[in-house]
């Protein structure tokens, strides 16, 4: 290692080889994933978020929402994650080909979020997911930031809503910002129902021994 | 001179020069020029575990990996030996839900299947639909123009063609044709036969491009 | 005393030091500095996470942004700033000549820590990129790169006219961390900010860049310290150095193939797990030679020496973890747990920060031709900021397994796991706020030394014992 030139062409090479090998090589094979389009539907999946729905993805971002959620499920006979409602499927690499920047998450303090638009046995409606950001419970933080209370201009606005144990001043309503709105929009637009061939489990002929 | 105490927590002493650190230690990679054919292996023990660690990490790699491919989640999966994705069969009485709902049928002929009285003929209790499927298969691919007579009551209105042919709108393959047709006559307490996707594909080979069927052209077959 | 060991000793306060004294104590003092920021963060994430509603009316500090704060405030102000001044100083140390280009050290110096504060404001305010370990917002990222690479040119100019031609592993570390940084930097940049990759390729890449963190930056710029300091106090020569370029080859080829085994189950094909799980193993190799070579370490006396032993055994701890949580089936309980954030703790508080720590207990009255102002203040910072440590890594570690037991039943509910963990997370807020506390007396050590050596005659002759020279053992 005394050649100085050739003793950094060589970490260059050993961080290029691992940066071909992992990202570009990644990119390869999942960087050209398409939309499934299934004929009997007459559609493609995953469908396009909407616009409310990806903004409402910056906002989930911009909180650092992912720092206590995962998006992202893990196969039925891997963890829990299917028998506590989370989502009956592995999540794929093509359920998030229309997401600009994806939030897997690493930390499960909260539960995960892959399927909540469609989760089992009950979904969430809009106003429960107003109440708990606005409110917050014993283990979720509120982001009352979210919110804005305002004078009643004329009728009483259409997303407007009350929490419980929460009064006004008579003539104001509580409203969702549009930051907050998009949240919510954002969290029931996150289905995964579809499945995709990738996505259905592999029956295996023998019973696979040893370490995993 | 005095120095600060070798135990003093506030200077850290050094025993020995920078130099001698480079030195002495290059010596042991043998590769200092005054000691030429004195090159030292790294012990064989250490080289033993690092080649163990890479003999773990091959088979591991072929066991486990997927074969690289990206289609593959689950790291058991095997090739071969059943293993892999096998064909899935299609439930033609799911597909055929979901093709009579997404599609028109449901917006004349109701999800019910009870039709329109007066406009459009139902499918429940109708030998159109439990009896011969010859006909029904026709009526799909084709179309049906004309009046004609369902569990007692008139009716004249238009079926559009669905099949794969000429003035379609549809232009449904002819396993989704079989599909629908199984789901019509199994669903609402109909109790006929399935549709063969062989049946289908024969009838629509030997009528090709049909134009509309009229009930007079189709009491003639069987 | 004779002639040599007369040259010897003044070795040991030589123009070097003397040379380098404003820009490397500027980089030392900055670095200290955001330890508290960072401490400040750490605390209230940590009480966030027994008391959910703290603070939520601050929009600038949820748990997500607070925890983006601390991390980059302490990555990339504490580790980066201290790391790189152990770097530039032990090559040139061994270079044998003063550091050129101190002032492109400065200019980068002063405008890496603007940038960064201009960081954390744009995180704090909603910036943040949401990859882990790489949180600056993208205005930002351009000029820290830049300001990286006018810090490191003096390290790679000293080693490149170094009075040998010799190396020494201390080398080789330092230099890999200073040049490949930029690089690796960048090519994230590219892949995630400027062209991002598609869906779940944007979690490979920044797994591979939060790996290379670990693996291609900090744990080379702290062994690149011990490497140095390791023989220096103990006056031994490292044992089993033969294998430790091997060692060195194996963390920086292996080292950032491993970042996949966060993504276990998760939307990426096998292969990317199965890789993680494989090179993490090899990287075993790695560990077994930092162990061989650093033995003399255990018996080697100094407060530098008993940071580094203390890092260096969970440098070596964190490794064993890393592999062993790397396998699917310890994965499946440990997974998106606090064991994870456990091993974090560990990896970078216990084995990079102590390390660090060692080698400032060493570097600075060297550097400021004092001794430290007060042993009372050393003692205190070194007992508080191992207990902290092991406080804080225990209870993350106690809550995580309450977590990963609980997750692994659907039966039990999340309400439950939560309250489980109520106490050890409340262990590891008291942790955090020792840990603050052991930071701030160093903090207050390090400017009551630089103060008086600012204002007194340069007395360090005094201060340091002749050193010998060091005997390679026959061949």
């Amino acid at each position: 290692m005394k050649n100085g030139p050739l003793f950094l062409l060589g970490l260059l090479v050993t961080i290029a080889i691992s940066f071909v090998g992992v990202v570009i090589g990644s990119h390869a094979q999942l960087g050209n994933l398409v939309p499934f389009y299934d004929d009997a539907e007459g559609q493609a999946f995953p469908q396009r978020p909407s616009g409310i729905a990806a903004r409402g993805q910056l906002v989930y971002g911009d909180l650092g929402c992912a720092s206590c959620h995962t998006q992202q499920v893990r196969r039925p006979d891997f963890g829990s994650d299917q028998a506590r409602g989370w989502g009956d499927r592995q999540s794929v690499a093509r359920d998030y080909i229309h997401q600009s920047r994806p939030q897997l998450g690493a930390s499960r303090l909260g539960p995960d979020l892959k399927n909540f638009g469609a989760r089992n046995p009950v979904v969430a409606s809009e106003l429960d997911i107003l109440n708990l950001l606005f409110s917050g419970s014993a283990r979720h933080p509120a982001y009352p930031f979210l919110f804005e209370t305002r004078k009643v201009a004329g009728e009483v606005s259409a997303g407007s809503f009350l929490p419980a144990g929460k009064t006004l001043q008579s003539g104001f309503e509580l409203v969702a910002t549009e930051r907050g709105r998009s949240l919510a929009a954002y969290l029931l637009s996150l289905t995964s129902g579809y499945d995709y061939p990738e996505s259905k489990p592999v029956v295996l002929s023998k019973k696979v021994e040893g370490v995993k | 001179m005095s120095f600060l105490s070798p135990s003093d927590p506030r200077v850290d002493q050094a025993a020995v020069t920078d130099e001698s650190v480079i030195s002495a230690h290059e010596k042991l990679l043998g590769v200092q020029p005054d000691e030429k054919g004195h090159y030292r292996l790294a012990p064989l023990n250490v080289l033993f575990f690092l080649s163990g660690l890479i003999m773990f990490g091959g088979t591991y790699l072929g066991r486990y990996a997927g074969y690289f491919d990206p289609r593959v989640y689950n790291e058991n999966v095997l090739h071969g030996g059943g293993s892999g994705e096998a064909p899935v069969a299609i439930d033609p009485i799911a597909l055929g839900k979901k093709l009579f709902n997404n599609a028109a049928c449901n917006a004349c002929h109701q999800a019910t299947g009870l039709g329109l009285p007066g406009a459009i003929p139902p499918l429940v209790n109708s030998d159109w639909v439990t009896g011969s499927d010859e006909k029904l298969i026709r009526i799909l691919l084709h179309g049906l123009q004309g009046p004609i007579k369902v569990a007692g009551v008139d009716y004249n209105s238009a079926m559009p063609a669905f099949g794969r042919v000429a003035g379609s709108g549809f232009n449904w393959s002819d396993d989704k044709i079989a599909a629908v047709l199984t789901y019509i006559r199994q669903e609402w307490g109909n109790q006929a036969s399935g549709v063969s996707v062989e049946k289908v594909t024969a009838i629509h080979a030997k009528e090709g491009d049909h134009k509309p069927w009229t009930v007079v052209e189709l009491e003639k077959l069987p | 005393m004779t002639t040599a060991s007369t040259h010897a000793a003044s070795a040991e306060v030589t123009p070097i030091d003397r040379q380098a004294r404003g820009p490397l104590l500027l980089l030392l003092v900055l670095g200290v500095l955001w330890l508290v920021p960072s401490g400040i963060f750490a605390l209230l994430a940590s009480v966030q996470l027994h008391s959910p509603q703290f603070l939520t009316d601050c929009a600038w500090l949820t748990h997500g942004r607070l925890e983006a704060l601390q991390e980059t405030a302490f990555l990339y102000g504490w580790a980066a700033n201290v790391g790189l001044a152990i770097a530039l100083w032990v090559l040139a140390r061994l270079g044998g000549y003063p550091l050129r280009a101190l002032n492109w050290t400065v200019a980068g110096a002063i405008f890496w820590n603007l940038g960064l504060v201009g960081g954390l404001v744009g995180i704090a305010t909603g910036d943040m990129t949401t990859f882990s370990f790489f949180q600056l917002p993208r205005y930002v990222q351009p000029l820290m790169v830049l300001a990286y690479a006018a810090m490191a040119i003096s390290g790679v100019l000293a080693w490149s006219g170094r009075r040998t031609d010799s190396t020494f592993a201390a080398h080789w570390y330092a230099v890999a961390a200073l040049f490949l940084f930029p690089w690796m930097f960048l090519a994230t940049e590219v892949v995630l900010i400027w062209l991002p990759v598609r869906g779940t390729v944007q979690a490979i890449a920044a797994g591979w860049y939060a790996q290379g963190v670990w693996t291609l930056w900090l744990a080379p710029l702290a062994l690149a310290g011990c490497y140095y300091i390791i023989p220096k106090v103990s006056g031994r020569v490292l044992s089993s150095y033969e294998s430790a370029p091997l060692g060195f080859w194996c963390l920086l080829s292996v080292g950032a193939w491993t970042g996949g085994r966060h993504l276990i189950g998760g939307p990426v094909p096998a292969w990317i797990a199965t890789m993680a799980v494989v090179t993490s193993a090899l990287m075993l190799f790695h560990y077994l030679v930092v162990a061989l070579n650093f033995r003399g370490v255990a018996s080697a006396p100094g407060t530098g020496a008993t940071f580094i032993r203390f890092g260096v055994s969970a440098y070596l701890l964190v490794g064993l973890l890393e592999v062993l949580t790397s396998f699917r089936a310890v994965a499946l309980h440990t997974q998106f747990t606090f064991i994870a954030t456990a091993q974090t703790q560990l990896g970078y508080y216990g084995a990079i920060s102590m390390m660090f720590f060692g080698a400032v207990y060493y570097l600075v009255p060297r550097l400021a031709g004092r001794a430290w102002s007060s042993a009372g203040l050393v003692a205190g910072h070194r007992g508080l900021v191992m207990l902290g440590v092991v406080g804080s890594v225990a209870g993350l570690a106690l809550a995580g397994f309450t977590q990963g037991a609980g997750l692994l039943q659907a039966t039990v509910s999340q309400g439950s796991i939560f309250e489980g963990m109520r106490l050890p997370l409340l262990l590891n807020t008291c942790a955090q706020a020792t840990l603050l506390v052991a930071n701030l007396l160093l903090v207050v050590n390090l400017i009551r030394t630089i103060a008086t050596c600012c204002t007194t005659v340069d007395a360090a002759a005094g201060l340091f014992r002749p050193a010998m020279n060091l005997e390679a053992p026959a061949l």
